[in-house]
């Protein structure tokens, strides 16, 4: 049973994010602030909660060897907390958004991080030490619609974006004086801040959760219309493979190894897909086995009510009153938003991860040992 | 300048003058099919190159006219399934949804028979698809 543990935080969870030692998380109930849970003994113990956004936080990361926590919120605003002593102190990063912002993401090395925003805009950050602040870039060009969600490629340069306006997009993300240019890679002229590498338009939908594979091979992203893109060898000579699926949408995608990928979203049973021999990838199962309370509907009882209605018949299975809108025997009872690794130090495949979501539970998965992750 | 936007719109005109005669051609065909009693075949014959990639409604239109004639037709739901392949699905879906938006009751009969073995084939990600898609319409 994958499930390993289940944790209600609170009604409603859009955001959460692990401490460097994996003992804390820290998560968005829904809310203006950042509540720091820490599990001792037994339970959980609530031992830090973050106040200074003013509307709800959308975004939360923890970078793992610097320990800060970088939040990103609907008021345009972005801090950065440093753990003093057993305070966390905030610092406010001027990002000069005049929308919401989305997403916010740690870069591999730390010294930066991405903001994704509803301002067609992305804001990459650094610190200038000589002014004790932290001052923002942005990518304006490009984007028609707010960007959804940001990754960072293990080079710490390349930016993919997704957005509503369908595409997904890679920008080189070069500063000078914070990064180093590799002499070995692409054409100076690649390396502009702030210059789109490729844009796919793939997808006639909002597109969500885009990451890259470990090695940075592989490009994946969920688009709204039911269907996951993956793009290999997307820096000689791209390959996109459309995968459409039986299912509600995906919002968020994790790889797990070069070839499993495990995506959440509106139907709370997170989905496992994965690339065969010959490179093509498919979906694979569900990571939880429902139990089978529906044998009289083939769509999950959420729907079988409203299915009787289209369809003018009593057939479709007797209404159970409350229960008959909820999905019965799998671990989330509502849309799972977010999908974050639970890495153990220099392990190449992520066993363990965790989902949050509309239900405000955190589950915690692990991927039986003798279960074949393909590599 | 405007001499080429003059000319590019020329060139799509006669894209979509081209369309419609393809659309022609596939009706006398579909007509023979269903002669010949393979309402299947038919539906084949007029999901295929159907014309979502332009904006223009006449061409959308006579595509409809084509696959509705061939839905109509088709008595055995269940058997129709059978030996359609599951690339025509998502494009079915779409049809489908155009034929309850025209509130006809025979048309929306067959359209709700069709969509229910067709949600049951291909799931509620083939609604997703036909519905989040609104640059590809038919």
């Amino acid at each position: 049973m994958p499930a390993v543990e289940v944790h209600q935080f609170a009604q409603c969870i859009t955001c959460h994010a692990w401490s460097p030692d994996r003992t804390m998380v820290a998560l968005c109930p829904n809310n203006t602030e950042v509540h720091i849970y820490k599990f001792t003994v037994d339970k959980w113990e609530r031992v830090h909660v973050l106040f200074k956004h003013d509307q709800i936080i959308s975004g939360i990361d923890w970078s793992l060897s610097s320990n800060k926590i970088v939040t990103a919120s609907h008021d345009r605003n972005s801090y950065v907390w440093n753990h003093e002593g057993s305070e966390w102190v905030p610092t406010l990063v001027i990002l000069r958004l005049n929308r919401a912002a989305l997403c916010v993401q740690w870069s591999p090395k730390e010294n930066k991080f991405a903001v994704g925003s509803g301002a067609k805009t992305v804001c990459i950050c650094y610190y200038e030490p000589e002014n004790n602040w932290w001052v923002s870039k942005l990518i304006r060009k490009r984007h028609d619609s707010s960007v959804t969600s940001v990754a960072w490629h293990p080079n710490n340069i390349l930016l993919a974006t997704t957005s509503t306006d369908g595409k997904c997009r890679v920008f080189s993300t070069f500063i000078k004086g914070i990064d180093m240019k590799d002499s070995g890679t692409s054409s100076s002229r690649d390396l502009k801040f702030g210059e789109q590498i490729v844009q796919l338009d793939l997808s006639s939908s909002w597109s969500f959760g885009v990451k890259w594979s470990p090695s940075g091979n592989t490009l994946a992203y969920a688009g709204h219309n039911s269907t996951v893109y993956f793009v290999e060898d997307i820096h000689n000579s791209p390959l996109a493979q459309n995968v459409a699926y039986r299912n509600l949408p995906l919002r968020d995608i994790l790889f797990v190894s070069e070839r499993m990928v495990v995506g959440v979203g509106f139907d709370c049973n997170p989905m496992v897909f994965t690339k065969d021999a010959t490179g093509l990838w498919s979906f694979a199962k569900f990571l939880e086995e429902r139990k089978s309370a529906q044998s009289n509907s083939k769509y999950g009882s959420q729907f079988s009510e409203a299915f009787g209605k289209l369809y003018g018949q009593s057939k479709h299975g007797v209404n159970d009153g409350v229960d008959s809108l909820r999905p019965r025997g799998i671990a989330h009872e509502n849309t799972i938003t977010c999908i974050v690794p639970l890495r153990k130090e220099g392990e190449k495949i992520v066993r363990r991860f965790s989902s949050s979501g509309l239900d405000g539970k955190i589950v915690i998965w692990e991927l039986d040992d003798n279960a074949e992750i393909p590599e | 300048m405007a001499a080429s936007a003059a000319a590019a719109a020329a060139e799509v005109e006669e894209n979509i003058e081209a369309m419609i005669l393809r659309i022609e051609h596939k009706s006398k065909k579909i007509e023979n099919l269903l002669k010949q009693s393979k309402p299947v075949e038919a539906l084949k014959t007029a999901l295929e190159g159907s014309p979502t990639n332009t904006k223009d409604q006449r061409c959308k239109s006579a595509n409809w006219i084509v696959v509705h004639r061939a839905m109509m037709a088709i008595r055995d739901v269940d058997g129709m399934f059978s030996s359609l392949d599951p690339e025509y699905y998502d494009i079915l879906m779409k049809y489908l949804y155009r034929g309850l938006a025209t509130g006809d009751r025979p048309t929306c009969d067959q359209c709700l028979r069709i969509h229910e073995k067709l949600t049951e084939k291909a799931g509620l990600g083939c609604i997703l698809r036909s519905l989040a898609d609104t640059v590809n319409s038919v």
